[in-house]
């Protein structure tokens, strides 16, 4: 990041109207309270079918401000900030949750060491430096490549956003800490035909980083690459398989079943109940951790401090120190995503996983990064050991049930694996199949680890975040397909 | 005026500032909204209060057009030097972007307004923290009922939106609303799910969705695995109002000319049984997003959407209509239009008439995560939830557990064989749209389940 617009963010934030507001809390008899002044700077742009429908800039900025009144929780915020604007935010609050807490749970927060830290993402070619028009190009350079690829795209849908957030976080404990975090996000919808069949796309990318991370994707490439796998499934694809055969999943279908079927169910929140109403509760109950839910090929981790991702942070909202924490070892139950209020209920020391996505949401139990570890495995390896199976490349439809017990994923590009060698592609194999059954029939991983992202939605309103999900290819032993 | 109306002349002035600035700058079209909301929830959890949160904003929304570029942003300091940056920014920003070749304009005004009935209400501003007695009755309910811990919110929106345009137009619309979702549990395995939303506190009614939620929660006690197969499905309202919502996104002609409708071509042909008559009201009584005016200030109307089966209409803002050569429908967004409340006929039926029809079905109570594996042939699957119940020669057999309908929208429609006869407005977590829906009967559904 240049040292000119450091200087300019940092005069976007008035960091005494945060600590303003916690000692405004603290006065008015709130036993803990934190606040979160943040300014996020938005870029946008969506093309479809080659034409630039709105370009648009914005400039998010507030404070949202939690308080404990009377052993209950409250939150609120606004994005008229004025010291004034926070007694009356703060007042607010104090009054409708001590009438709350009349039926209030109790809330306990783990002991944590407050933190002071100030940490940036450097951006190679600033976001703030290029305009609309640098920006369109690398659009237009896309909806050329799909045009060039000489497929039937009928539907081309470009969406394209940068994000440059400063946030400065401080409790009444004695936590300060200030972040600078820009990101980029790209994603894609497109509609390829072909005679009497549509075949469509979605996928997501996104990084923190400057613009040099749109560039790096390479995306022409990526979506030519995309639109001819996707015409040649829709023309020579094949039905899978009958019974049960191996199949080797791809690192995208690998990251999806991450993310659904293990890091949603692991979040604490979900485990105590407090999201039942909304994106729901979890099959792991607190006496499962150091079960086996794998095999012990399997290992999973989530680490929001992956350089350049798009979960990235190395403090969360409520300013604990964030590092790698463990999901599931050699096929074991390892530790849960934790707050500092589930990890109360736990009796655990928080791992630094509550998030927000913006001033104006509480921060609440999210993933970061979840990924596979890397085995000892190539991806051809993989292939070359099985006989009959099918290779899911990527997918389109997938869902869950809300206990992460019951998945679905539908093959996009996949091809049949014959005699250790790809062969023929396959259309829309089906996997329908239980959490535990999925990660007790991975029997190898490969070492091709990739990353990739999405927004992930939970809680009520929607807190939709940025995450990257992903891992390295894995081999799924004697599974049935279906159409 | 109260306090939310009230803060808002500044902002007024401020709008008119901007429009008069943009058109002096050389914008073609400009339209600015300024906003002011204020909202209360209580999200609790084992039928305790875990969070109370409050929201309070106030912008200015702007678009303009110069020439054939488009341009957006809001902004949250009011005053007439942060405007004036902001028009700096917008003809910057602009002098640098490509045109949209599809812009055809926005709407000429200057247009005269009804107020729909049941739009706002002074008692749900004045809630305040008495909202947590409500929530204490709707949580006491669902216990008394059998529900051994519940989960959800229970909210309460007021607002204020004023509207300006560079074509004559000038439109407030000040609302209210409360909303209450519940989900109850008697076991992990058994639950029920209700929600009920209103602009006025009179018409609010979260003790009796408590109770439906607890008696579905009690009835899914001990469900057993289910069996994939074709089963003839009661949708109750809340998961047909989810599936219903797929249909009104696909009705937008932006999701149309996307290839994200399975609506595409359609036009005049059969969608749906002749039990399929789905409107968009922008002007229900009572509706929960019911408003005078679309976001470019036409009036909203009443849009036959699918009349007995057969398409009659995209929904259109004024842009894509000329486009089409055809009339706005008022269901702008200024880019993408949108339902504002989806109402789809009621029928004759009641429940037990509908359960006597079937000879092997299911009842489902909820969806949710609907996904698509294609929008323009509308392939989707979704995932029941809470209560599920087994139907077998006309009468419910008991509460199963883990299916999942993988089908086709379409092909759902053109399978309703039966209505009910009673709507409820449906709004929540799955159901973004509002929706006033009864419950349906639909013949055939493909079932599936995960495969050990």
């Amino acid at each position: 990041m240049s040292a000119k617009s450091a200087a300019k963010s940092e005069d976007a934030l008035d960091l005494d109207l945060a600590n303003f507001a916690i000692d405004y809390a603290r006065r008015i008899g709130a036993r803990y309270a934190d606040a979160r002044l943040e300014s996020t700077s938005v870029n946008g742009f969506v093309l479809k079918n080659g034409i630039p429908q709105i370009s648009g800039f914005d400039r998010v900025s507030g404070i949202g401000v939690r308080l404990v009144v009377n052993g209950a929780l409250g939150f609120a915020c606004s994005n008229a900030v004025s010291r004034e604007g926070i007694k009356a935010l703060v007042d607010r609050a104090a009054k409708i949750t001590r009438a709350a807490s009349r039926i209030g749970e109790k809330i306990l927060l783990c002991p944590e060491k407050p933190e002071t830290a100030r940490y940036e993402v450097r951006q190679k070619i600033n976001l703030a430096d290029l305009g609309p028009k640098e920006k369109l190009a690398a659009m237009f350079d896309v909806e050329k490549a799909i045009l060039k690829a000489k497929a039937n795209v009928s539907g081309r849908f470009l969406n394209m956003s940068d994000f440059y957030t400063e946030k400065y976080f401080v409790n009444s404990e004695g936590g300060k800490i200030l972040s600078r975090i820009p990101r980029t996000d790209f994603w894609y919808f497109i509609t390829v035909e072909d005679g009497n069949r549509t075949s469509q796309r979605y996928w997501q990318y996104g990084a923190a980083g400057g613009f040099e991370t749109i560039y790096n994707y390479r995306f022409p490439e990526l979506l030519a690459e995309e639109v001819k796998a996707t015409q040649k499934n829709m023309k020579e694809g094949v039905k899978p398989p009958k019974g049960k055969i191996d199949v080797v999943a791809a690192p995208q279908i690998t990251g999806i079943m991450v993310h659904e079927s293990v890091g949603h169910p692991y979040e604490a929140d979900r485990v105590l109940g407090r999201e039942a109403a909304q994106a729901g509760e979890s099959f792991i109950s607190k006496k499962m951790v150091g079960a086996r839910i794998g095999s012990e090929a399997v290992n999973i981790v989530d680490d929001p401090t992956l350089p350049g991702s798009f979960g990235y942070y190395l403090y969360d909202d409520e300013g604990v120190k964030a590092g790698e924490r463990w999901l599931i070892r050699k096929g074991i139950i390892s530790g849960l995503l934790h707050n500092r209020e589930t990890a109360a209920e736990f009796g655990c020391a928080s791992n630094g996983a509550a998030r927000a996505t913006g001033y104006d949401r509480e921060p609440i139990v999210r993933m970061a990064n979840s990924i596979v570890k890397p085995g000892d495995y190539s991806e051809v390896e993989l292939i070359e050991s099985v006989g009959t199976g099918v290779f899911l490349k990527n997918f389109m439809e997938w869902n869950i049930d809300d206990k992460r017990l019951n998945a679905k994923y539908t093959g996009a590009e996949a091809y049949m694996i014959r005699n250790g060698r790809l062969a023929e592609p396959v259309w829309r194999p089906t996997m329908e199949i239980s959490t535990p059954k999925l990660w007790g029939s991975v029997d190898a991983v490969a070492g091709n680890m990739e990353y990739h992202a999405g927004t992930c939605g939970k809680a009520e309103p929607m807190q939709a975040i940025p995450v990257w999900f992903g891992g390295p290819s894995m081999r799924i032993r004697k599974i049935q397909l279906s159409v | 005026m109260d306090e939310i109306a009230g803060g808002m002349e500044e902002g007024k002035k401020t709008a008119a500032y901007v429009v008069k600035l943009l058109k002096k700058r050389g914008a073609s079209d400009a339209v600015v909204s300024v906003t002011r909301e204020d909202v209360s929830q209580l999200k609790f959890a084992n039928s305790r209060v875990s969070t109370t949160q409050s929201w309070h904003s106030e912008k200015v929304s702007m678009f303009a057009a110069v020439g054939r570029k488009l341009v957006s942003t809001n902004l949250r300091d009011v005053s007439e030097k942060a405007a004036l940056d902001a028009v700096d920014r917008i003809m910057k920003f602009a002098a640098a972007a490509v045109p949209n070749k599809e812009y055809l304009g926005i709407a000429d005004g200057p247009f005269s307004y009804r107020q729909p009935d049941d739009m706002y209400d002074k008692e749900i501003t004045r809630l305040g923290d008495t909202a947590v007695d409500i929530l204490d009755g709707a949580i006491n309910a669902a216990h008394a009922n059998g529900a051994r811990r519940t989960a959800g919110v229970l909210e309460t929106t007021s607002f204020c939106i004023s509207l300006l345009t560079s074509n004559s137009v000038e439109a407030e619309n000040r609302g209210t609303k409360a909303y209450f979702s519940m989900r109850a549990f008697v076991d992990k395995y058994a639950s029920g799910h209700h929600t009920c939303n209103s602009r006025v506190l009179r018409k609010f009614t979260p003790e009796m969705s408590a109770e439906r939620a607890a008696i579905i929660a009690k009835q899914a006690i001990r469900p057993e695995p289910g069996i994939p197969g074709n089963y003839d499905v009661i949708f109750s309202p809340l998961p047909f109002a989810n599936l219903l919502e797929s249909v009104g996104k696909a009705a937008s002609i932006f999701n149309v000319e996307s290839k994200l409708s399975c609506l595409g071509g359609k036009l005049g042909k059969r969608v749906g049984s002749e039990d399929v008559c789905l409107i968009d009201d922008g002007t229900l009584p009572n509706g929960f997003d019911t408003a005078p005016f679309d976001e470019e200030g036409v009036p909203t109307q009443k849009n036959v959407i699918i009349d007995e089966g057969l398409l009659k209409t995209y929904l259109h803002n004024t842009s894509s209509a000329r486009r089409h050569n055809v009339k706005t429908t008022a269901n702008a967004g200024l880019i993408a239009p949108n339902p504002f409340n989806l109402v789809f006929g009621k029928g004759s039926f009641n429940k037990e008439e509908m359960i006597r029809q079937v000879k092997r079905g299911l009842i489902v109570t909820n969806v949710w995560y609907t996904r698509f594996q294609n929008y323009e042939t509308g392939d989707f699957s979704t995932i029941p939830r809470d209560g599920m119940f087994l139907i077998e020669n006309g009468k419910v057999v008991g509460p199963v557990k883990e299916l999942r309908i993988s089908d086709n929208l379409i092909r759902i429609l053109q399978n309703i064989s039966a209505v009910g006869n009673g709507s409820e407005q449906v709004f929540g977590w799955e159901v973004e749209i509002p929706t006033l829906t009864p419950p349906v009967l639909v013949r055939d559904v493909r079932i599936t389940k995960s495969v050990e």
